[in-house]
């Protein structure tokens, strides 16, 4: 029997949502028939009226229609206060419906890091949360014992966006009843165990430490120019986006998305940094042999990658 | 004689939105906009390093993010004077255009379309062609559009990383360096999407509907050719038409368009009548053209959930200070009502039209007012002008030796503003810079100027004024309510303040 998947936004910009058109193989007219998926509800591709939206929902809520996947694209909502009055359903606030979905449903996802750790408003007088975390905190809208029948706590997929390839894989996996191993913050370890950085095409810049300082210039963003990629996991370089390239690889230094406090508190596009030296290393790196390393490599250059004649 | 209050939930726009409508004898009497969330992007920018604006307003929304970042790097290119090289111009203007490209042709198919296949048109003698077209997930057209868009879009990635999302342009230009090869593959990926809107959608060469100056010339164009006729856009103006969408959700006929892009110094993209990539920013409205005075927009809360003494400012002043929406009194939503010297204005393809001055759809404005089917039209062909232009400007690229940023010194204290043709039409970013950080940060999206609510002299948004006076076939379904709407291409996650809409 097909498994049956609802999509619902919250505190959202539609960018999962738009983020997922760019997948292929199977896009996404393909994708419901090739997993055996049956769409009960996506607010851009349904064509529900909202009669039958409500009555879907009195179905799922009451027991008569089951629900296998939930996917939530966006933050939850609590403010003003608590009373999640800042986005409100003719029925009450948004959380509730969500929060009761949550309960129904035996897989729940969180698509991208506004419904993973509450993302964009979550510093905010909004009071935006993930489904089950905060930022760092676990916890969130439905707390941190959560399980859903299907034995999971709440799988995160975060990334502003999320890459349409770890929807799609994800919801391959559920659908063939493979399991989901999960790793930090119970994100899925197939896409978040790698670093940004990895696969890289500035990798050769990073490792003799040819860094860029201004725009164009061509060289390793993680010295100056704020970029992320060594610190933290995500699959933009691995799997690479519109099947062609990466921010980090036109230039644009990566802005932490992944992570639970994105966005950070800190500016973005310099490094916080000691005499060159960031102050934020990659996990588990011994910062003295570190400082050793870089200062040899950099001393180690090539003349061509010095004077740019790479191509990247 | 019987009344009716009804609430019209749409699906299908991005974000949701609630439709207030009291229906009278058949016709709609009076209809309210209601936005039914806040996002408070705007003031979680206070206190922010200015450069912070590049990477969180794009996240404003996932389809028109690009339009978003463009207007917060041109806000910075004037608060820190940064001169805009002209390959750095280009890389953004291919990069706006190539997401308002994406935008037209996914917002008529994917999301327009099917409010035409709705079963209380089964017995119309086109409906039959309309459903194996647009059929949501299904309809060949669809199917088509889904894998052809998202082709196109790739364009954006290799020359600014990835879409949607990504923070390329800075203040004095863009980050990346694109080479010949890439550029090339751009051409490539734009020449496969230029064939299949001339073969699919279009029905003809992209020149020979440049030269269609009227609507009599239309109609015999329609007749020309099967090709013309069995086109999507051929066949929209067969069915619209059968609908009486051209009859349907005129509105204030007052307009607010931003023209086009900045555009390099040295270029050959030309002025050509009805092409709005070289057109002014302006207001439209049937006394005439009016170049527009940014110093004349303002936001005005009287009637959204919003506190502010006074209620209407000009954007570098505007507060955004949630309320309580259970007050009540005569507010209604959480979106602002944008104005211009006082007025409504609609905005969008059919208002960059205007403002170009294109024949036909200045005659269609004037004999018949704004509707739903020259909205539309509107969008349909407003890719024709983007293609020429991306084209050329990809061109240029390769011949000319122009850098593609400019360094700059960043200025402790400023007031500026970018102003954007975005995908919906005229959107506006206000900052002020003060001790090096963000003081205040305002947005005016194209949604806001389309769904806003009524003023403090209880003057209607643009799309609110289009609903009144619509005659209703089924008051339980009142499908006209939703075809007008989504002809403004509601995209209530923009309507920020930071709003979104149900």
């Amino acid at each position: 029997m097909a498994k049956t998947l609802y999509w619902i936004q919250g505190g959202s910009c539609g960018g999962d949502t738009w983020s997922l058109f760019n997948a292929d193989t199977p896009d996404l007219t393909e994708l419901f028939d090739f997993l055996g998926l049956e769409l009960l509800w996506h607010q851009s591709l349904s064509s529900l009226s909202s009669d039958a939206l409500d009555a879907l929902n009195r179905d799922i809520l009451e027991g008569r229609q089951p629900l296998d996947i939930l996917c939530l694209e966006g933050s939850v909502i609590h403010g003003p206060k608590g009373s999640g009055k800042y986005d409100m359903l003719p029925a009450g606030p948004k959380k509730n419906l969500i929060r009761a979905l949550a309960e129904k449903a035996r897989y729940v996802m969180a698509v991208g890091t506004c419904a993973s750790f509450g993302g964009i408003g979550a510093d905010s007088d909004v009071m935006a949360s993930g489904l089950q975390f905060t930022k760092w905190e676990m916890g969130g809208l439905m707390g941190q014992d959560f399980r859903s029948s299907g034995g999971y706590p709440v799988i995160n997929m975060p990334g502003c966006p999320c890459h349409c390839e770890v929807v799609v894989g994800t919801l391959s996996a559920i659908a063939a009843n493979m399991p989901v191993e999960l790793g930090h913050y119970n994100t899925p370890v197939n896409w978040y165990s790698v670093m940004v950085h990895q696969g890289c095409t500035r990798n050769e810049y990073h490792e003799y430490r040819i860094e860029e300082k201004k725009f164009g210039e061509r060289g390793c963003l993680f010295f100056y120019m704020g970029c992320h990629g060594p610190l933290v996991p995500g699959p933009c370089n691995k799997v690479l986006w519109n099947r062609r390239s990466s921010k980090t690889r036109v230039g644009v230094p990566c802005f932490g998305c992944t992570r639970p406090d994105f966005p950070q508190q800190y500016p973005f596009f310099e490094t916080r940094n000691i005499e060159g030296i960031p102050i934020e290393l990659p996990d588990g790196v011994s910062r003295a042999h570190y400082m050793a390393y870089k200062g040899m490599a950099a001393a180690a250059a090539p003349k061509r990658l010095i004077q740019r004649k790479t191509g990247i | 004689m019987r009344n009716i209050k009804k609430i019209i939930p749409l699906n299908r726009v991005e974000g949701d939105l609630r439709i207030q409508v009291e229906i009278e004898d058949g016709i709609v009497r009076d209809a309210y906009s209601v936005g039914t969330m806040y996002r408070g992007i705007e003031n979680l920018m206070r206190g922010r390093a200015p450069m912070d604006s590049l990477v969180i307003t794009p996240r404003i929304c996932g389809i028109c993010t690009t339009a978003h970042l463009n207007a917060a790097a041109k806000a910075l290119d004037m608060a820190y004077s940064a001169d805009v090289p002209d390959n750095g111009q280009r890389v953004r203007n291919i990069t706006l255009m190539v997401e308002q490209l994406q935008n037209d042709i996914r917002h008529a198919v994917l999301l327009f379309m099917p409010d035409l296949i709705h079963p209380c048109y089964a017995n119309e003698p086109l409906f039959a062609e309309a459903f194996s077209r647009y059929q949501v997930l299904k309809g060949d057209t669809a199917l088509q559009t889904v894998k052809e868009t998202k082709k196109l879009l790739e364009i954006i990635s290799i020359l600014g990383g990835q879409w949607p999302h990504s923070a390329f342009m800075v203040p004095g230009g863009v980050v990346s360096v694109p080479m010949a090869s890439d550029i090339i593959h751009c051409r490539n990926i734009l020449r496969n999407f230029r064939k299949w809107y001339e073969d699919r959608v279009l029905g003809c060469p992209l020149s020979q509907w440049r030269q269609i100056e009227s609507w009599d010339a239309l109609l015999v164009w329609l007749d020309q050719s099967p090709a013309y006729r069995d086109s999507d856009l051929g066949f929209f103006i067969r069915y619209g038409l059968d609908l009486g969408l051209d009859t349907l959700g005129r509105g204030h006929d007052t307009f607010i368009s931003y023209g086009g892009p900045d555009v390099p110094n040295r270029h050959r993209v030309r002025p050509v009548k009805g092409d709005h990539l070289r057109s002014a920013p302006a207001f439209y409205s049937p006394e005439g053209l009016i170049p527009l005075d940014p110093d004349k927009i303002s936001e005005d809360i009287a009637c959204s959930y919003f506190e502010d003494d006074p209620s209407i400012r000009h954007p570098f002043d505007g507060q955004t200070i949630p309320g309580d929406p259970d007050t009540g009194g005569k507010k209604y939503s959480w979106a602002k009502a944008p104005r211009y010297d006082g007025r409504p204005a609609e905005t969008g393809a059919l208002a960059d039209m205007l403002v170009a001055d294109q024949p036909l759809f200045v005659e269609q404005v004037r004999s018949k007012g704004a509707n739903v089917l020259i909205r539309e039209l509107a969008r349909l062909v407003r890719p024709i002008n983007l293609l020429l232009a991306i084209d050329r400007w990809l061109a240029e690229m390769t011949e000319c030796k122009s850098l593609f940023f400019h360094d700059y010194t960043k200025a402790v204290s400023a007031r500026s503003y970018g102003l954007v043709p975005a995908p919906r039409g005229a959107l506006g970013h206000w900052v002020t810079i003060e001790n090096g950080a963000i003081a205040n940060y305002q947005v005016i999206t194209p949604t806001a100027w389309n769904a806003s609510p009524r003023d403090s002299m209880g003057i209607r948004g643009p799309w609110e004024e289009a609903i009144v006076g619509t005659e209703i076939r089924d008051p339980d379904h009142p499908v006209e309510v939703e075809q007008i709407v989504r002809s403004f291409d509601p995209c209530l996650v923009c309507t920020v303040h930071a709003l979104k809409v149900r």
